[in-house]
């Protein structure tokens, strides 16, 4: 059931994968121009834009790539305007603190289109806002809106009854792309809309590379010889930020991508280990954390790992000390936040773990900040909370808080102007898988299997720290 | 003597001198007044404090992930904690070795900074307001300064370590399993030293000044006058620097928290990091709460041994 719902999941990315390269280039005559409905073209995934003219370069039924039209959402009726407010006043909980500012400017235009209407930011980090958000919203009539993570935040906000279903609404089913939108679904129930397409690849330093004279690495051998380099060169090559685990585990991402043939077989393994069903003693397993020893004895992390915190390790790929950042495209906000100049210098990366160019899977995408209504808030507030995600999600908002925070949205007739979003539509070529780290819903089995591999990263023997890990594993079921 | 109206001539028009009431009963009468007066604030206390307590320990015997209805397991989490959790083991160490570093450190610093300062010249004042500026800090700002401190690759400490030549000590202040949680306790004797400095300076300021000039005059030394004089006269003021510094030692979240949540792997965590973890983090609220019992079991535990070792000695 995990395996067909995982393979749902993954033919709803496939097709997400295309929309979203649509949205990742403004619609141009000039653009547009020379990419002809039917012909060839080269790049999988590659678009012309965004809106219902938009060509997609996707498979024919030959297996040729030519340029397609994709439908992008549910139906081919156009985005409905924003539902309008009652009086009142709601709370909006959410993680993300580096939007504030603009979520503020788009906050005053709703209010100003519904006066009385008032919505409040409450804002923690994301770890303390996957911890606590859901018992501070249970039964608080006027948290109306809670943003959920995909994997266990979400799910448990859904079983713990707390998500409105919004399956119904004209918003959910007409101003979004429609194959982004499973990571809010639950038994064909919407019950969230996830905002964010993320991809969760290493970020890396153009300017350095180019300066360098370095080629991007496509196999794991590949990762290993740029490691070298870069250590020879005095660079960190990666930013790895061992002391924050939340960030340190977004290469467990790529990592998982390299244990199986199929999503489902990925599927299938993590959620034996997540269940208790298998141990990470299994080969497979053994095989991925070798892999954090060879990056370890490669010199790819900082010095002192374990103890490179989320700002410090942000710091070292600001600063250019490290020419790679290996979080994600959500990290270039605050990135560019700490030092301007790195604006138009960030470019995105998969990571294969194999050494197979032709790997089945060679990147990673995510979507996330699921967009929730509390089920257990006041009337009024609800209705508040529905009207703002609809205004969230009408094209010129979307746009304006995509390009406001460098963050790629799941909304329908946006066009990205930041450079950054466009720099990073390069990891379209990629084969994407969604993010697997998230198959892990047992947070605390996910954080004991994480800590083995910061462990080994640390300068622990694979063996021992797997044997250790193992034990403690157990422990919990 | 509190006058009754019992109203037992009522209708008579005039206000007739009071029957003479058993003083039992109006020693009952009082003791119902004095009641109704203390029950707001033992509501307050039955509603904020004794409430959650005890819901604490209902859901002790509950597997409960904080949202859906608990499942009553009776003593499962408390025999699971007991006999097949490494990491409440590993976590209780941690606490032990925690505590027992700031105790012994900031009782001896307060001590010893009270003691250079005591006397209220310019200096001294100044002085004693530097050392005591930390303690009006936020704790999350103290322990977010102290990162950057700490940080092994850009950090403030090991810039300095390595500038001077001191490379072999430039060590992972946040990411060894073995120095991390000294590092963290080390923090935490900065911050809160100022404020048990003044509690000292407030203590021996009491000492009788004749005591030393007596000592004196019997030719005694420094040391024996520390030893012999202000050491004794300062018990009592220890005593409460003591039971104040291990409270506060188990309630290290907030710098723990910040600094490391925990890590790496679990070396320094202590009881309320783990408990907020396995609550907050794992959505485990049932066996948070039976680590919560165990948590104020230890507290107990402590505070019984030290008072009962402050009493007998002192």
């Amino acid at each position: 059931m995990k395996a067909t719902k995982n393979a749902k999941a993954f033919k709803l990315f496939i097709a997400a994968a295309f929309a979203l390269t649509a949205t990742l280039v403004p619609l141009t005559a000039s653009q547009a121009a020379g990419e002809v409905r039917n012909q060839a073209c080269k790049n999988e995934g590659e678009t012309t834009g965004t809106f219902s003219t938009s060509l997609v370069c996707a498979k024919n039924a030959q297996g040729r790539l030519v340029w397609q039209r994709v439908k992008l959402g549910f139906t081919k009726l156009p985005p409905v305007p924003a539902l309008s407010a009652p009086d009142g006043e709601i709370d909006f909980y959410h993680w993300r603190a580096e939007d504030r500012t603009v979520f503020a400017s788009i906050i005053a235009k709703f209010e100003a289109a519904n006066p009385g209407t008032k919505v409040n930011q409450v804002i923690s980090t994301s770890a303390d806002h996957e911890a606590t958000s859901l018992q501070k919203i249970r039964g608080n009539q006027k948290a109306g809106l809670i943003v959920t993570l995909r994997g266990a935040h979400f799910n448990n906000a859904v079983a713990g009854n707390l998500l409105e279903d919004l399956s119904n609404q004209q918003f959910a089913k007409r101003n979004v792309i429609a194959s982004m939108m499973g990571a809010g679904r639950v038994k064909g129930v919407q019950y969230g809309i996830p905002y964010h397409s993320l991809f969760n690849n290493p970020i890396y330093n153009i300017d350095i590379f180019k300066k360098e004279g370095w080629k991007l690495p496509k196999t794991f051998d590949e990762w290993l010889g740029y490691c070298r380099a870069a250590k020879a060169k005095n660079y960190v090559p990666m930013a790895w930020m061992g002391g924050f685990r939340p960030q340190a585990g977004q290469i467990f991402n790529s990592a998982l991508m390299s244990i199986g043939t199929s999503e489902d077989d990925i599927a299938a393994k993590a959620t034996a280990i997540d269940t208790g069903k298998a141990e990470i003693t299994e080969a497979w397993f053994k095989t991925m954390a070798g892999k954090y020893a060879q990056l370890r004895d490669a010199g790819c992390f900082p010095d002192n790992p374990k103890g490179v915190t989320e700002a410090a390790g942000n710091a070292l790929f600001a600063t250019g000390r490290a020419p790679i950042l290996p979080t994600g495209t959500f990290s270039m906000g605050g990135i560019k936040t700490l030092n301007p100049a790195m604006k138009n210098n960030m470019g995105i990366t998969g990571f294969n773990w194999t050494n197979d160019r032709n790997a089945k899977f060679t990147g990673i995408t995510n979507n996330t900040f699921i967009l929730g209504v509390n089920k257990t808030a006041g009337a009024t507030e609800r209705r508040i909370a529905r009207a703002f995600i609809s205004f969230l999600l009408t094209g010129p908002i979307a746009q304006e808080y995509a390009n406001g925070t460098t963050q790629h949205v799941t909304v329908l007739d946006v066009a990205y102007t930041d450079d950054d979003l466009r720099n990073t539509s390069s990891i379209m070529s990629e084969r994407l898988l969604l993010a697997p780290r998230f198959l892990f819903l047992n947070l605390t089995v996910r954080n004991l299997v994480e800590d083995v591999l910061i462990d080994i990263v640390g300068g622990n023997t694979v063996d021992k720290a797997i044997e250790d890990g193992a034990k403690l594993i157990k422990q919990r079921f | 003597m509190t006058n009754i109206d019992t109203g037992a001539r009522k209708g008579t028009g005039t206000r007739s001198p009071k029957p003479v009431q058993s003083s039992t009963k109006l020693k009952r009468i009082h003791d119902r007044r004095f009641a109704l007066m203390i029950l707001p604030a033992l509501l307050i206390y039955a509603l904020f404090y004794l409430y959650p307590t005890l819901s604490n320990l209902r859901y002790a015997f509950t597997e409960w992930d904080g949202l859906l209805e608990p499942r009553f397991i009776g003593f499962e989490n408390f025999t699971r904690t007991a006999t097949n959790d490494d990491i409440f083991r590993k976590v209780l160490g941690n606490n032990i070795e925690f505590s027992f570093l700031v105790i012994i450190f900031q009782t001896a610093f307060s001590l010893i900074f009270a003691i250079f300062l005591l006397k209220n010249t310019r200096t001294s004042i100044a002085l004693r307001t530097l050392y005591f500026f930390p303690t009006i800090l936020s704790s999350v700002s103290v322990a977010l300064v102290w990162m950057f401190i700490y940080e092994p690759n850009l950090g403030a400490l090991n810039t300095l370590l390595r500038g001077v030549g001191l490379d072999s000590l430039a060590l992972s202040w946040l990411g060894s399993e073995t120095i991390t949680l000294r590092a963290i306790a080390f923090t935490q004797v900065w911050f809160h030293t100022g404020q048990m400095m003044v509690v000292y300076i407030a203590g021996l300021q009491q000492i009788p000044q004749e005591l030393y000039e007596a000592a004196e005059v019997d030719g005694a030394s420094r040391w024996q006058q520390f030893k012999s004089v202000t050491w004794p006269m300062a018990l009592p003021t220890t005593a409460v620097v003591l039971a104040y510094t291990t409270i506060q030692s188990f309630r290290a979240f907030d710098l723990i928290y910040t600094m490391t949540g925990g890590g790496p792997n679990n070396s320094t965590n202590i009881l309320v990091t783990l408990i907020y973890q396995s609550a907050f983090g794992e959505y485990r609220f049932g066996y948070a709460a039976n680590l919560s019992v165990y948590l104020v079991v230890f507290i107990l535990l402590l505070t019984w041994v030290q008072r009962r070792i402050l009493r007998t000695k002192y």
